[in-house]
């Protein structure tokens, strides 16, 4: 039992240290996460009650949320934590010391957030011993745990036999997230391949090496646990501050120790035992699953700087509850210190230090919020025009825009971002745009219905003429600081009562806005193409995170992907989508894959994941059709595709094309703004680009046109 | 470099000139004056083995000697600052046989003779008294950054030179993690160190910090506060060297419009890449315009030399040093005499460097621009036939000649001085 506390007491320490934990905490009670609760609940009793063990809902419920929806392991982990009750109290005393030692150790390392986290793996390593340990014996020696790992070697081959036999019988069921069949589970949990303990003359060194590397499996009883024993042993009850930095520093050795041994004694098969791929039929599952979804959609904020794109935002996620009051006061606080109070909305998406003083933001960021009817995440670029790549950045991983205009200062973005952006949108291939005109309240007078209808029109000029087609065009009156018309109409008594009359709010006119997904099945059928949008670090059990939107293609757990172009090959070791862990993702959705057996140096954003059978290769100079915005002429330009920006050079001007592609003139002397053209470019190193890629070409801090790859 | 001694006939462009080469910068100069087929003469260090007859045994010794080659390939290391010449021995030599091939290694304070093969035209003499002159001699420091990239060049009158590029990986701002705030520390840190290796903080020059936003500011404010707890005084003695500028990106060519802007220039001494760069500006905003004065590309340029479009009043004609490096012959002289016509019309004649941003951005172009001084249509369909054209056209030169002034070509009589010199 008392084993039992003490992950409770680590769990509580981590959702203080560790934010990532209290998010997946509040996802928790998500639509879709009940619905497999509901799902996987009775399945788990039907298991406990074969073997006789009652538990209540919510102690299923918490073992299926601690265990990643694996049935199996909850009910290994509901029967063990029943078990205690049935054993003699002097059983945990001939344990307790480990516990305490351990306990000891946690509270130690608790301290930071990184240690904290080696301490959660702790706890899962606890919780599997407790699992696979205490039913079938819990007075084990040392040298009896010793040989455990021997046990669990043993156990892997039927596992692994018992795999294909389950699969047909997963396929039949709908998972969402898919759970592993309930199959009768093991004594001990055989995830993890372990180096055998007994067999060669170096065991201890082997025992040093013996590592987690799998966060999300819970592994057999390791070191720690074995020296937490042998020192509890000792007269000092427990282990000395030094012994715990010791201890640390083993571990840390041992880990290239454990990669060194397993290369020399693991054949390939080992490696398919690490992150072992299910082979799921992706794009069947995905039309299988297609009535169940919500529909959703990435919209990324464009429009001029100060015209409050991301106080919008803020208020957005505010009233459609996906940000809580309470941070948000949080923020207002923090904001009037710095006499910037107006701004407390925008810190919602600007999280950077600087960003938030100087009240701009730098580079886009991205938020996820569902409503009843749709998913939705959100990009909120930069207006300033100095971070326009961040903004092509975004713009390409988004299904739509919501164009942000000040109705009180319309002029300063007609003529710098309000403008560029529409034409950006444009040129990374976005149809419906929503365009808020914010700032209403603050008109004179408040919320002038004359000045919305001019704003209208003249917005709209502007998008006809970058040829956006009329019936994607949707426009919303609101204002973002006071939070009229973004979730909540305004009040009949207000002024701006005549908006709710004939306006949608903004939410209204965005989930009316989303595109349909066009001829899903056979993008997700082409080979993988993923733009990387960022590398980061994705917590202690994922090292190595990268996060973009799939362009075609789909990847699932396991996959072996390689990246343009360092060529390097990774494995993908799992897969989150909208912050929540999924077995797979397809083309449209936005991503962070968490890579093994690669290092975050071959990865820089803008790369390109491609799949082994089929990568992009790399290009030293490509033949562009443009559509010219500023006199070019054969000279150095910065190319953009995505979050890609690599400098580049016109090499050449090919000629001058019409509407259908016939040639006009060859070898022009200069493109001349509203032309269409086909020229050459060439890069300094090779870049990966498909034919058919969106490609924006600047110079000098202007958009000077746009096009594809031929 | 210092000319030591200079016997050239002004008349046929024979004879010699024996220079001192004093600092990397030299170097470059060498390699543009030395051409293959030109006699070089430098000492040298040449391993001998000598065998002596009774015996048999070999011995190795290094020998110190002078020697003259007949050039046929330059190697130059701009990095480094080194020029290496390969050739074959033209002079008789007690160590060394008449015709053995040698690299001769050009080396700092040690005099070298260089003696023309078809004598000294125009435009090496240009260059020689160029590499000769020895007050503007500006150099400045020059970091282009955005977040994630930071390339450290050199700026000297003559070579742009990227001492190092830094390249790291930022993870991306999310909510409730630092890793974006100290990935930036960690890559101004690497930045800083990097910069205090190139420069001499004994005698620092200009620093320029470009980049878009704010990151070259935020880069400033790092170094203050490196500065402000460092034990060496020296780095507080650069901080009022540093000056902060915008660009359009990163990247090495917005070095270009970051030197050409206002704020730069200001501070910067007026100095030979600022003209060169000034000028480049005009001819590509004359191109934006379609202003028929300006043309580009090789058989074009020659046509309005030709045709004495690219005189007095407002001509200019841009060519990259590379032309004249031309291992062709026939390209040289082709081009030495087109600059001779433009010379002779009064023109202003500019030899971009081609290791400078300008310079590059003239290379795209074919390595050679015209500013005309009145407006010339289809240079590039005009066939040999139409030349009668020119009559009416040349009428017409005045009045342009008026308008070349006003369009901002000022200060040019004081650079044709500069140039016009023999």
């Amino acid at each position: 039992m008392q084993r039992v506390k003490n992950v409770d007491y680590d769990e509580d320490d981590l959702y203080d240290d560790d934010e990532e934990y209290g998010e997946e905490s509040d996802d928790r009670d998500s639509e879709q996460n009940r619905s497999s609760f509901a799902e996987l609940t009775p399945v788990v009793r039907a298991e406990l009650e074969e073997a006789g063990v009652q538990a209540s809902d919510k102690a299923i419920e918490d073992a299926l949320w601690n265990s990643f929806w694996d049935v199996g392991k909850s009910v290994v982990f509901l029967k063990d934590r029943n078990a205690p009750r049935q054993t003699p109290k002097k059983q945990e005393k001939a344990k307790s010391k480990f516990d305490q030692a351990a306990e000891r150790s946690a509270k130690e390392t608790g301290g930071s957030s990184k240690l904290a986290k080696l301490a959660e793996e702790r706890r899962k390593k606890a919780a599997a011993t407790a699992a696979g340990g205490s039913s079938t014996d819990s007075e084990l020696s040392s040298l009896d745990r010793l040989t455990k790992p021997k046990d669990s070697k043993e156990n892997d081959a039927p596992s692994s036999v018992a795999e294909p036999r389950k699969y047909p019988i997963r396929k039949k069921r709908e998972p969402t997230p898919p759970p592993k069949e309930p199959t009768p589970p093991p004594p001990t949990e055989p995830e993890e391949e372990k180096p055998d303990l007994r067999a060669s003359p170096t065991a201890f060194a082997r025992t040093l090496s013996t590592h987690p590397v799998q966060g999300r499996k819970v592994t057999a009883p390791a070191l720690a646990d074995l020296l937490g024993t042998e020192q509890s042993e000792d007269p000092f009850k427990g282990p000395s501050p030094d012994d715990t930095v010791l201890k640390a520093q083993q571990r840390s050795k041992g880990r290239s120790l454990s990669k060194q041994t397993e290369a020399l004694k693991l054949d390939s098969q080992s490696t398919q035992a690490t992150i072992r791929s299910k082979g799921l039929d992706v794009p069947k599952l995905w039309a299988e699953e297609k009535a169940k979804r919500k529909p959703a959609a990435a919209f990324v904020v464009i429009g001029h700087v100060d015209h409050g794109k991301s106080t919008l935002m803020g208020r957005l996620l505010l009233d459609a509850g996906a940000v809580s009051q309470r941070d948000v006061n949080k923020y207002q606080k923090q904001a009037a210190e710095m006499n910037k109070s107006s701004f407390a909305l925008a810190w919602v998406m600007d999280t950077g230090d600087e960003e938030r003083e100087r009240g701009v933001t730098f580079d886009f960021a991205q938020h996820h919020f569902s409503t009843p009817k749709a998913d939705f995440t959100i990009l909120d670029a930069p207006g300033h025009r100095d971070f326009v790549p961040n903004m092509i950045g975004g713009a390409s991983m988004a299904d739509m825009a919501v164009l942000v205009v000040d109705a009180n200062q319309l002029e300063s973005g007609m003529k710098g971002q309000t403008k560029e952006h529409i034409l950006l949108a444009k040129a990374v291939g976005l149809k419906k745009v929503v365009v808020a005109v914010n700032k209403l309240d603050a008109a004179n007078p408040a919320w002038s219905q004359d000045l919305f209808e001019q704003v209208q029109a003249d917005v709209r000029k502007l998008l006809l003429d970058s040829a956006f087609a009329e019936q994607d065009i949707k426009f919303v009156p609101c204002s973002g600081l006071g939070g009229a018309n973004v979730v909540n109409a305004p009040k009949a008594s207000s002024p701006a009562a005549w908006v709710s009359k004939a306006h949608f709010t903004l939410l209204q006119a965005l989930e009316r806005s989303i595109p349909p997904r066009i001829a899903d099945q056979e993008v997700i059928r082409q080979p993988l193409r993923m733009q990387i949008v960022d590398v980061f670090r994705g917590g202690v059990t994922n090292p190595v995170s990268i996060a973009g939107r799939i362009s075609s293609g789909s990847v699932q757990i396991g996959d072996i992907v390689t990246v343009r172009p360092s060529g390097e090959k990774a494995t993908i070791r799992a897969i989150d989508v909208l912050d929540e862990a999924k077995d797979y993702a397809v083309a449209g959705q936005i991503c962070s894959l968490h890579l093994s057996d690669i290092e975050a140096q071959h990865l820089r954003s803008g790369d390109l994941v491609c799949s082994l059978q089929h990568p992009v290769h790399g290009r030293r100079s490509v033949v562009l059709l443009i559509d010219v915005l500023e006199p070019l002429l054969p000279q150095p330009v910065d190319v953009h595709v995505g979050r890609l920006h690599v400098p580049a050079t016109i090499s050449q001007l090919v000629e001058t094309v019409d509407g259908k592609g016939e040639q006009l003139k060859r070898r022009p002397r200069l493109l001349k703004a509203g032309q269409r053209a086909r020229i050459k470019v060439s890069f300094e190193g090779s870049v990966p680009l498909v034919v058919g890629e969106r490609v924006i070409v600047r110079t000098a801090g202007v958009t000077a046109a746009h096009g594809t790859v031929e | 470099m210092k000319l030591v001694k200079q016997e050239i006939l002004h008349k046929t462009g024979e004879g010699f000139a024996i220079m001192k080469p004093e600092e990397p910068e030299d170097m470059w100069h060498a390699y543009n004056l030395i051409r293959p087929n030109d006699l070089l003469r430098a000492s040298a260090v040449r391993k001998v083995i000598t065998e002596s007859a009774g015996s048999g045994s070999r011995s190795n010794e290094r020998v110190h000697t002078t020697l003259t080659i007949r050039v046929t390939k330059l190697d130059f290391d701009p990095q480094a600052g080194q020029l290496h010449v390969s050739g074959r021995v033209a002079e008789e030599n007690p160590i060394v046989k008449l015709g053995g091939y040698h690299t001769l290694d050009l080396e700092l304070q040690r005099n070298f003779t260089l003696e023309k093969s078809e004598g000294w035209d125009s435009v090496a003499i240009a260059t020689l008294k160029e590499a000769c002159d020895n007050d503007a001699k500006a150099q400045l420091w020059a970091v282009i950054m955005k977040e994630g990239l930071a390339n450290i060049c050199l700026v000297t009158d003559h070579q742009t030179i990227l001492k190092q590029k830094i390249e790291y990986s930022l993870p991306r701002k999310r909510a409730g993690s630092t890793d974006h705030e100290k990935s930036m520390q960690k890559f101004f840190h690497t930045t800083y160190d990097s910069l205090l290796r190139h420069i001499d903080l004994a005698n620092p020059k200009p620093l320029l910090l470009a980049s878009p936003a704010f990151t070259a500011w935020q880069f400033q404010q790092y170094i203050k506060a490196q500065a402000a707890v460092s034990t060496d005084k020296r780095v507080k003695d650069l901080l009022p060297k540093i000056t902060v500028a915008q660009s359009a990106s990163g990247h090495l060519h917005s070095l270009n419009e970051v030197l050409s802007s206002p704020a730069v220039t200001s501070k910067l001494s007026d100095t030979k890449f600022a003209r060169e760069t000034q000028l480049v500006d005009k001819f590509f905003e004359l191109m934006r315009h379609e202003d028929n004065r300006a043309w580009y590309g090789p058989r074009e340029s020659e046509k309005a030399v030709e045709q004495g479009a690219v005189g007095k009043g407002g001509g200019v004609l841009l060519i990259s040093n590379g032309l004249f490096r031309s291992q062709d012959i026939g390209v040289r002289d082709r081009w030495v005499k087109c600059v001779d016509a433009v010379r002779e019309q009064g023109g202003e004649v500019r030899v971009l460097s081609s290791m400078h941003e300008s310079g590059r951005r003239l290379e795209s172009l074919g390595g050679v621009a015209v500013i005309l001084t009145y407006p010339m249509e289809d240079l590039d369909e005009l066939g040999e036939g139409e030349v009668e054209e020119e009559q009416p056209e040349s009428e017409d030169e005045d009045e342009h000649g008026a308008n070349g002034h006003s369009h901002g070509v000022e200060g040019r009589r004081d650079h044709e001085e500069d140039i016009d010199f023999l």
